[in-house]
């Protein structure tokens, strides 16, 4: 047809405006892009995606704030262990292409040894962690430097039923009493959940009841590894002893030798046990979830045998330095900015998470509006726990975990099963013997002190 | 040129892909499995020459690790056959809907393995997972499908049956195409039953077919990982961990790279050693017999 002829041949001076159209779109962003780059420094930080979300508006501001600092926020995974692969993955290739890394607290040890990590007191003064309450200041140091500023102050709480009883139980005793009682009573199916798959929750799980019986999983000291393990010892089959007894007693479901944070979470929820063991952000989750138990809840310290003042298993989250990182000094920066007083006030505000700092847990603004500063303090002060300092941990924490979830899921005496895992871990911890000076972990965090200097 | 000289040639791209993503790794492997690498040598490969190997000898998780992967590749792969089979012939016969059929049965295969794996921990999941919720209408109490160091792993082969048998199916269906239906028919006006044909017609030339099917899914069998990983993460008390799963965590979670690269040589030789068997079983010994 004539219209569709027409059509097929333009005009010249269509194209030619056409043709500065495709040039215009092509080069206005290339040199939007092309400006800040050339002028800001970029920083980038791998974290988990949660927090990727939670301080999404915060390096929004910062980076309207600084144009000559740009902060990049890269999203790893939600899990931790998936978490620690990927940053493995990466460091392993040699650059990871990051510069920070925020770390769960329990990898501090290995990643150093590995050689992963800069020393960040030559950057932010060796008095970086004083404005900290004591608990959060713990897990960060290793071989005498510091390799991690906290962002959060996370330890395991106690979870427990306001529609069940008055006041939370304070000794492990109390707590199946009540649990027992609310059983029998048909108010609850089950007593208590907690963790105890094999997974390092329930090595989380077993260090707080190894010390609320009056034990130690961690003697430090000398030798390639740092320290010996004590889990022979009567305080730690006691509380193996315990978590046994609370499942083959029918107060903890036999499930709990699966669960991980999030099926406990999901039975407490649904209204079905009467306390809970897990971490600050259970909480949100629980009030959010809009439950049969919203409103219903409170929270407070670990339980312990009488006389023993119980403690929560620490499990904060902080920021590393990455050795492959090509402005440390600039880093550092972001480094201050992101844990530091003022954004840990909002992410406190918008996400309940635990701060580390002590003027925070004073502000009254803070205190108002989030009910769980008061027992978060109390769990920091009361002195958490830190996980083995040893860059074998992984393996510490693995051969554990087997021995207890094996007592769970099976017959066996609690004083076999950890004799077995206080055996191996000594075998692990003999082996330990470097090949010589110049090349065990200490040496190698003096390497890259000596690194991170020049 | 001459034909050997340029079908070597025409080979050399080949070779040399091969020997990059194959040959050189396992090499590469082999030589760390000589090496203390971990972060006690902050991951500098030292020699320590056979330590690896007798530790590794005297690892009674090692040993363990190998008889779950062997019992779990022996097990899936002995009932994938069987259901696959049962399922090829069923998919083979003529009827109404078929291209549907054979397209839902293959549904599984698609899925990615830790999606499914996700599904397959709901199922089980106590208590409130659906195959915890028949039993309690039976008024049976709830049962621990990943809590019983002595059967979890008979899940863990169920979740693998359910995801790869529609696999075997599709090469054993492969293979029933291939014979002619005139073979069949044949046989039928001798007076043949059923049974007769198979045992006689369509067994015997589905060998070929079936030893691939078995070479395929003892290999991936033997690797298996990421179900395991997902499902159980090795638990309960280790009962399900497999041989890859034992190497990852050598490596990614104790950086112990020196060891992890001990098991992951150890299981390919064990591989190597199976798939040799199975060859000369399924493959080599039937060839000779017929001529």
């Amino acid at each position: 047809m004539a219209g569709s002829g027409a059509r097929r041949r333009p005009a010249p001076g269509a194209a030619l405006a056409g043709l500065l159209l495709g040039l215009l779109v092509i080069l206005l962003p290339a040199a939007l892009l092309a400006r800040p780059a050339a002028a800001a420094t970029t920083v980038r930080v791998l974290m988990p995606s949660p927090f990727v979300d939670a301080t999404a508006s915060l390096v929004a501001a910062f980076n309207h704030d600084h144009p000559d600092l740009k902060v990049e926020v890269a999203r790893g995974p939600l899990d931790t262990e998936a978490m620690s692969d990927l940053a493995i993955g990466g460091l392993l290739l040699g650059d990871s292409g990051y510069d920070l890394l925020l770390m769960d607290v329990s990898w501090t040890a290995k990643y150093v040894a590995a050689g992963w990590l800069l020393p960040l007191e030559g950057l932010l003064g060796d008095d970086a962690l004083e404005p900290m309450v004591p608990g959060a200041r713990v897990g960060n140091a290793f071989g005498g430097h510091l390799w991690r500023m906290p962002l959060t102050g996370d330890t395991g709480l106690l979870y427990w039923r306001t529609d069940l009883m008055a006041s939370p139980p304070r000794s492990t005793a109390e707590l199946e009493e009540v649990a027992r009682r609310l059983q029998a009573e048909g108010k609850v199916r089950w007593g208590y959940v907690w963790q105890g798959r094999q997974y390092e929750g329930l090595s989380c799980v077993m260090l707080e009841m190894i010390h609320a019986f009056g034990g130690h999983w961690w003697q430090a000291g000398s030798g390639p590894a740092g320290g010996q393990t004590e889990l022979a010892s009567p305080g730690a089959i006691a509380a193996a002893d315990w978590l046994v007894h609370l499942v083959r007693s029918g107060v903890s479901p036999e499930a709990v030798a699966d669960f991980a944070e999030n099926e406990a979470l999901q039975l407490f929820a649904a209204g079905d046990a009467a306390f809970l063991r897990n971490w600050p952000y259970a909480w949100r989750e629980i009030e959010k979830g809009g439950g049969p138990v919203v409103g219903k809840v409170g929270v407070s310290t670990v339980v312990s045998a009488p006389g023993i003042t119980s403690g929560g298993t620490l499990g904060t989250w902080g920021l590393s330095l990455l050795a492959g990182s090509a402005h440390p000094q600039a880093a550092a920066e972001v480094i201050r900015w992101f844990t530091g007083p003022q954004t840990q006030k909002a992410l406190v505000l918008d996400q309940g998470y635990a701060p580390t700092w002590a003027a925070l847990y004073e502000d009254s603004e803070l205190q108002q509006k989030h009910p769980l500063l008061a027992v978060q303090r109390q769990a920091l002060e009361q002195g958490p726990l830190v996980r083995p300092l040893t860059p074998l941990y992984a393996q510490l924490s693995d051969l554990l975990q087997r021995q207890v979830n094996g007592l769970l899921t099976a017959e066996g005496s609690a004083t076999d099963a950890m004799g077995r895992a206080q055996s191996q871990s000594a075998v692990l911890l003999e082996s330990a013997v470097g090949p010589g000076p110049g090349s065990g972990p200490q040496a190698r965090a003096q390497a890259q002190q000596r690194q991170g200097s020049a | 040129m001459s034909p050997s000289l340029l079908n070597a040639l025409l080979m050399l791209p080949a070779l040399v892909l091969l020997a990059i993503v194959f040959a050189w790794p396992l090499l590469d492997a082999a030589w760390l499995s000589t090496q203390a690498s971990s972060v006690l040598t902050g991951l500098n490969p030292i020699a320590n020459g056979g330590a690896n190997w007798q530790r590794l000898l005297g690892d009674a998780r090692f040993w363990q690790d190998v008889a779950v992967t062997l019992r779990f590749a022996a097990v899936s792969v002995g009932l994938e056959l069987l259901l696959g089979l049962a399922m090829a012939l069923v998919l083979h016969r003529p009827g109404r809907g078929r291209g549907w059929l054979r397209a839902l049965a293959l549904l599984p295969w698609a899925l990615p393995t830790t999606v499914l794996a996700l599904g397959w921990r709901w199922i089980y999941n106590d208590p409130y997972g659906p195959l915890n919720a028949i039993l309690r209408a039976f008024g049976a109490p709830p049962y621990g499908f990943l809590t019983t160091p002595a059967t979890t792993w008979l899940f863990t082969v169920l979740a693998d049956v359910w995801k790869t048998t529609p696999f075997v199916a599709l090469l054993l269906l492969a293979g029933l195409q291939a014979i002619p239906l005139e073979l069949e028919e044949n046989l039928v006006l001798e007076g043949a039953r059923p049974g007769q044909i198979l045992r006689r017609l369509t067994l015997p030339l589905l060998r070929p077919w079936i030893s691939l099917a078995v070479l395929f899914r003892l290999a991936q069998a033997l690797g298996v990982f990421d179900l395991v990983q997902v499902l159980t993460r090795g638990g309960p008390a280790g009962s399900t961990e497999s041989l890859a799963l034992y190497a990852y965590l050598n490596a990614m979670r104790f950086l112990d790279f020196g060891y992890s690269a001990t098991v992951v040589i150890a299981t390919f030789l064990l591989l190597l050693l199976l798939t040799a068997m199975g060859w000369l079983l399924l493959v080599r010994r039937p060839l000779e017999a017929s001529r």
